[in-house]
């Protein structure tokens, strides 16, 4: 790590009570960050003003808008883009690191605002759009001016190429594998038993490309057992799968980081049937880390975090068949699991924060190498600088 | 009247938009230069770490030859050579690693995790630097730039290709 301490600006796009990705990935850098004796301070949207730990300033209430296929609590607006500009001013940051830069949100506004050693990462994937033709030339600008790009993954980075045209270091997201590490096996997740964790009633998280493949799998496997973690109304789902299947499958509600720790080592298979929409995966890493033996599909995020399969088995995306063919051969060879399951557990080493964040700071010093804090972009222009002489 | 007005208000847009470019291409060139600047100490770390691997145990005596002229030359390249340069440095020290497994001393190991610590980071100064180059002459190839010479004296930036799979 560097020898000085560092002021560093973190601005979190989505609303900060709102679970997600980014937003955990966030916390858990802020965290590492301030441990490691920097000086953090992140701007986000928040609904609730009250239970924000103390590094975090409140930008405002965020607006909840269409966006990629879901709804995304984001902000913008005049007021915010104050707010960010006085945050920006006050702060005095030596860098300020801008996560989801191209979408609209206070990100997006940090950027334009701001003058100085900018970090963005980039996080979601997605196929390219034709609307960029349209937007393009509004955040080219903005993009620009960011000393360096993070891709959380190979497949965020095309999304970059293909939309902006520019480039990005790859620096995968970060988990504390350690916590993975010991997760100790529970008897009753043990056996036959399938692990799913996940917002289940989400369509693009794949349970119905599971349920499908059970009927096959339990021909095969008839002691087989389901596991499913996660949060959401499980009477709908339960209602959805064939009697006679119903009693193979458990649902475990939310489950705390402990227990998720035990339960993906226990299970014989994790399985990950995601149809899309995913641009990293880090509850595969996690699962990884704990030592678990995946099944993922085949979407770019996974088939490149799991090394094109060979740290973890991967299936044909939305193919109910070919899943509980992968799922048949691994439950029946055991030795071909626990190989997989060593190769990944190492392979999730290498995502933890220690790795992660060194790869995030050595960034950090590439871009402030100028040596210039972060200023208000107006203050730098030329007539600005006349007017306020004029004025005064 | 109104017509002035318009006239008035078409030149105003016209000078902000250029004064906006004129920051923006000023600012790419800025970065051009910082990751330049950047890339430039740890290339030049690299060969002083190369010497030091070219006078330990790690290299025979051929390779010591081959190592220490290659990383000579890299610090003495002009800006035009520099690739070339480097890129013979990366081969040299390429061939070398290769069979590098049978290491024993504490001290040689230390220098070849310098090196890879090194390495790591000069890979991603290349790709701050080659993004940043590109930007700039993306923008400069604008025809509006070119007709009001808003890159002043600036000097074209130069592509650096350095062949990073030897790395």
């Amino acid at each position: 790590m560097l020898a000085r301490s560092l002021k560093i600006g973190i601005v979190c796009p989505y609303s900060w009570d709102t679970p997600g990705g980014v937003q955990n990935h966030i916390r858990d850098l802020a965290e590492f960050l301030i441990t490691a004796g920097h000086q953090v301070s992140v701007l986000a949207p928040a609904i609730d003003e009250e239970n924000l730990p103390d590094y975090v300033v409140n930008a405002g209430k965020p607006i909840s808008i269409p966006y990629n296929g879901a709804v995304a609590r984001v902000l913008f607006g005049p007021v915010a883009f104050a707010r960010v500009r006085q945050w920006i001013s006050n702060g005095e940051f030596d860098l300020l690191h801008l996560h989801e830069p191209a979408i609209p949100s206070i990100s997006l506004l940090a950027c334009w605002a701001a003058d100085g050693p900018m970090v963005g990462t980039f996080h979601a994937a997605a196929k390219r759009q034709k609307i960029i033709f349209a937007i393009g030339p509004i955040l080219e600008p903005a993009i620009e001016k960011l000393s360096a790009r993070i891709a959380v993954s190979e497949a965020a980075r095309l999304t970059l190429t293909d939309h902006l045209d520019t480039d990005a270091v790859v620096i995968p997201n970060g988990i504390y594998a350690s916590r993975y590490k010991d997760g100790k096996p529970q008897t009753k997740w043990q056996g036959n038993t399938i692990g799913f964790i996940g917002r289940f009633e989400e369509p693009r998280k794949g349970l119905s490309v599971l349920l499908d493949a059970l009927p096959v799998i339990a021909r095969f496997a008839p002691d087989v057992k389901v596991f499913v973690a996660g949060p959401g109304d499980s009477t709908e789902v339960e209602k959805s799968i064939d009697p006679q299947l119903r009693h193979r499958f458990t649902f475990l509600g939310k489950i705390s980081e402990q227990d998720k720790a035990d339960f993906m080592s226990s299970v014989s298979i994790y399985v990950a049937p995601n149809t899309g929409g995913e641009s990293f995966g880090i509850i595969l890493a996690e699962a990884l880390a704990a030592g678990a033996c995946v099944v993922a599909s085949d979407i770019p995020a996974f088939d490149d975090l799991l090394g094109h399969g060979e740290f973890g088995a991967l299936f044909k995306s939305e193919d109910p068949t070919d899943l509980a063919k992968v799922i048949i051969d691994l439950l029946r060879d055991e030795k071909k699991r626990t190989e997989l399951a060593s190769a990944g557990r190492l392979r999730g080493q290498s995502f933890d924060w220690n790795v992660v964040a060194q790869q995030i700071f050595s960034v950090y010093e590439m871009s402030i190498v100028g040596g210039e804090k972060v200023k208000l972009a107006s203050d730098t222009r030329s007539w600005n600088r006349f007017l306020s002489k004029d004025g005064k | 009247m109104t017509n002035w007005f318009l006239v008035a208000f078409v030149l105003l847009i016209s000078l902000w938009y250029l004064s906006f470019l004129a920051t923006r291409l000023d600012r790419l060139h800025h970065r051009v230069e910082t990751s330049w600047a950047n890339l430039d100490v740890l290339l030049q770390k690299r060969a002083a770490v190369a010497l030091e691997i070219a006078r330990s145990d790690i290299a025979d005596p051929a390779s010591s030859l081959l190592l220490t002229g290659a990383a000579y030359q890299a610090r003495d390249a002009d800006i035009k050579s520099r690739s070339a340069a480097e890129s013979g440095l990366s081969g040299a020290l390429g061939l070398l690693l290769e069979d590098s497994e049978h290491l024993s001393t504490a001290a040689d190991n230390a220098l070849l995790t310098e090196l890879s610590a090194l390495t790591d980071k000069i890979r991603v100064a290349i790709a701050l630097h080659t993004d940043a180059v590109s930007r700039t002459q993306m923008v400069r190839s604008k025809f509006i730039v070119k007709l009001f010479r808003l890159a002043g004296t600036a000097p074209l930036p130069i592509t650096y290709e350095f062949e990073s799979d030897v790395l």
